[in-house]
């Protein structure tokens, strides 16, 4: 017989069910990459997926000399959110290297899942927009965008054409044809209702709360409203503002990597600064940086914040309001 | 409408599944062990002597302070021994043995009638006294003396005596069954405990997982409230089902909105709660002039066929292995045998071990049902501090704990924790929250008390 301290039933919620989740979720943004991309889309997510899962077995087994632990399933979602991460044009080596930068340095130096203080596959992604600079803004299908040199953006997204001219001027169109002459970007930039749609699964399973993601997005869309007013921009108040919402990599950034549990703040509140510091620093860099997509900074900047966040936001407690 | 607290709380399966079975009576085994440690607070002092004669009801031990309670003599015969035997986790307690006699004799001036008796006596003393004197105590899990609770501290009133009916913990149906079978009775306990709190508003309540009790109880209720006006300050109100809303502290914020203080007591924000079957107990203590020396049980489990799952009636006093055996042996697929809730319940480390006033069931886990998984890394999801019912932050205060920050523990409040597993049942890494953050409250309560108590010195 068997005797422990209560409780005596577990939820069966794991970690891996949680990456599970975290993956299912990213699948409709990479069926349509790969849709549109082809082959080499899905030759890079292999790639990535394989070089990731191995150097946190080889660390694992011949480093660390622990148990291995790719059975969490984290590993694959950093090779995902990778590989989506940059152009499909990109020689398959330079993936293997940020899978050794984001597995090897970023997670497994400071003692693998959840202690780790950047989200690595962000870290690893401006690893790579650093080092590789050619590689990772060089486009196969698309050469300028809006914000001229590519690092991130190029054009609106199929649902930010939709906003701006109704779904009458789609309706006729090759959907193909369509989405590669309108959009560009990594594979994760592609859809916004691809990736709105993880979203949804990741609420409607409670892996995630909306809150982080909510106030990345209304900081977002307020910056950019003040800043069109004043500037006045060609395209107009409204088509400015739905523009920076679901182009770039905001929404991969502020749906998968700013709500990564490891690097953001435990508590609600908590994530409402941050996903409001995500927000500034975003619009910050776009509009007067020097890069043209700030996402990848401002979460990597934020992620430093998260102890000093974490120290002045708490849940409320029972009994002392 | 359906009320539930705000902070937390989890959605375990109910397995409500002896959730039809009948209550039956158990009957007396041929010695019966009476534990002197049935309540909270200090153990009661024998009155009778080695050979002594005992009739049923008759005071055996009486109260060794002012927490604590009489204890009466589950059965008629011969007192064989006074001596330490192992309770349930294997500690040892004073028990008192009497070998059972062939035929019952009851003690004088308990009616053991059946019929109901609904007149309210007016002598608020006197219940009192009824009520102490025939030993009851909380059967909600803390065994509480149950005269203590209803006489609040000068200055404090009741505004509201909330019965608990919420049985959340997942499989027990007994409090289920007397709501059923003993709705009337319930709520007459009801009444005797308002007439002692001053006439404060009474609210019953019941999860939605228990549709049978909600309408047995409002039935009854209105069959009183027709006879007489003493049970026109009673309502009964549904829950929407949630684990821990049994916990006197989420009860008290569902149906009344108020939160008791860190390190408070219920009646600070004018609240007194008494379980059901504490409800049953009073009046049974009141009108009956009846000791508490029986209470429902529930035997049940996954591993166990419809037909073996039972609520029985059983009398204080009977081996664990007695109940078992007489409700067809332990099970083989039974890898844990757990005396309560499997969430906050104890894993019994003895079978022979013997009931008491607030045993509530055996609970027969599988193996692959209970058994822990490895831990692994906290992966900082926050999901414990989320289902946490008191607000506190699990991941925290284990961390806190591991590395003896003590000040840290307390100013996050470590103190607080209800102990009901929620952080521990919810982490996906399998950490055990809980085992760390019990050891640490109980080190921090210490610290607590000896810096009040040099305080005063």
């Amino acid at each position: 017989m068997i005797v422990s301290p209560s409780p005596h039933l577990h939820s069966s919620l794991s970690t891996r069910r949680l990456m599970a989740d975290v993956i299912i979720a990213l699948l409709p943004a990479v069926i349509l990459s790969c849709l549109l991309y082809g082959w080499k889309e899905l030759f890079l997510l292999g790639v990535s997926i394989v070089s990731c899962v191995g150097v946190e077995y080889l660390i694992n087994r011949f480093l660390l000399k622990k148990p291995c632990s790719v059975g969490d399933l984290s590993a694959v979602v950093t090779a995902v959110l990778l590989a989506l991460n940059v152009p499909v044009s990109c020689p398959w080596w330079v993936l293997t290297i940020g899978a050794i930068f984001a597995i090897g340095v970023v997670k497994m130096t400071f003692g693998g899942l959840g202690q780790n203080i950047f989200n690595p596959a962000i870290a690893a992604r401006v690893f790579l927009l650093l080092s590789f600079p050619t590689a990772m803004t060089s486009w196969d299908y698309i050469p300028t965008g809006l914000f001229g040199s590519v690092d991130a953006v190029s054009g609106p997204t199929l649902l930010g054409l939709v906003a701006e001219q109704g779904l009458d001027s789609v309706a006729g169109l090759d959907w193909k044809h369509l989405l590669i002459n309108t959009c560009g970007g990594s594979a994760g930039e592609l859809s916004a209702l691809a990736l709105i749609a993880g979203f949804v699964y990741l609420l409607a399973r409670k892996v995630i709360k909306p809150w982080i993601t909510l106030s990345i997005l209304g900081t977002v869309a307020i910056f950019a409203l003040v800043y069109a007013l004043v500037a006045q921009p060609a395209m107009g108040v409204g088509a400015f503002v739905a523009f920076h919402l679901l182009s770039g990599g905001l929404l991969l950034g502020s749906i998968f990597m700013a709500t990564d549990y490891v690097t953001s703040p435990m508590s609600d509140w908590g994530g409402v600064v941050y996903g409001v510091g995500i927000g500034l620093l975003t619009m910050l860099i776009r509009c007067f940086g020097a890069y043209p997509e700030g996402v990848s900074f401002a979460i990597l900047i934020m992620n430093m914040v998260v102890p000093l966040i974490n120290k002045g936001f708490h849940q409320r407690k029972y009994g002392r309001a | 409408m359906k009320k539930t607290f705000k902070i937390g709380g989890v959605h375990p399966n109910d397995s409500k599944i002896s959730a039809s079975c009948k209550i039956e009576k158990l009957p007396l085994p041929k010695t019966v062990y009476v534990s002197m440690a049935q309540h909270l607070g200090a153990p009661a002092n024998p009155v009778v002597a080695v050979g002594d004669s005992v009739k049923t009801g008759q005071v055996i031990a009486e109260p060794a302070g002012f927490i604590s309670a009489f204890v009466h003599s589950p059965a008629t015969g011969i007192v064989k021994s006074i001596a330490p035997r192992q309770d349930l986790a294997g500690n040892w307690m004073n028990h008192i043995e009497i070998a059972v006699a062939e035929e019952e004799v009851w003690a004088e001036g308990i009616d053991v009638s059946p019929e109901i008796v609904t007149e309210i006596p007016a002598d608020t003393a006197f219940i009192v006294n009824r009520i102490k004197s025939n030993g009851v105590v909380g059967l909600g899990g803390a065994t509480f003396p149950t005269h203590v609770k209803l006489c609040p501290p000068p200055g404090k009133k009741a505004d509201c005596l909330i019965l608990n009916g919420a049985e959340c913990e997942p499989y027990l149906t007994s409090d289920n069954r007397i709501m059923i079978e003993r709705s009337q009775e319930i709520l007459i306990g009801a009444a005797l405990m308002q007439k002692v709190l001053g006439g404060c508003p009474a609210v019953v309540g019941i999860e939605d997982n228990k549709p049978e009790a909600i309408k047995a109880m409002s039935t009854a209720l209105d069959a009183l409230k027709a006879k007489s006006s003493d049970y026109s300050g009673i309502r009964i109100q549904i829950l929407k089902k949630k684990y821990p809303q049994g916990g006197e502290k989420q009860l008290i914020a569902a149906v009344m909105k108020r939160e008791v203080k860190s390190m408070g007591l219920p009646i600070d924000v004018g609240a007194v709660v008494q379980n059901v079957a504490t409800s049953l107990a009073v009046y049974e203590a009141v009108q009956k002039n009846m000791p508490l020396i029986t209470n429902t049980m529930t035997i049940t489990g996954d591993c166990l066929p419809q037909e073996r799952q039972h609520n029985y009636l059983f009398r204080i006093g009977m081996p664990l292995s007695y109940i078992a055996e007489y409700a067809g042996g332990v099970p083989q697929e039974a890898a844990k045998i757990v005396s309560g809730g499997p969430m906050m319940g104890k894993a019994i480390a003895n079978m022979d071990a013997c009931t008491v006033k607030g045993s509530s069931s055996l609970l027969y886990l599988t193996e692959k049902q209970t058994r822990r998984k490895a831990e692994s890394n906290c992966i900082r999801c926050g999901k414990c501090a989320d289902a946490c019912p008191m607000g506190l932050e699990p991941f925290l205060l284990n961390k806190c704990a591991k590395n003896g920050l003590m000040d840290e523990l307390e100013q996050y409040s470590v103190q607080d924790c209800i102990e009901c597993g929620c952080c521990l049942y919810t982490c996906p890494a399998n950490i055990p929250l809980l085992d760390v953050i019990r050891l640490a409250k109980g080190d921090v309560i210490k610290i607590i008390r000896a810096r009040a108590a040099a305080q005063k010195k």
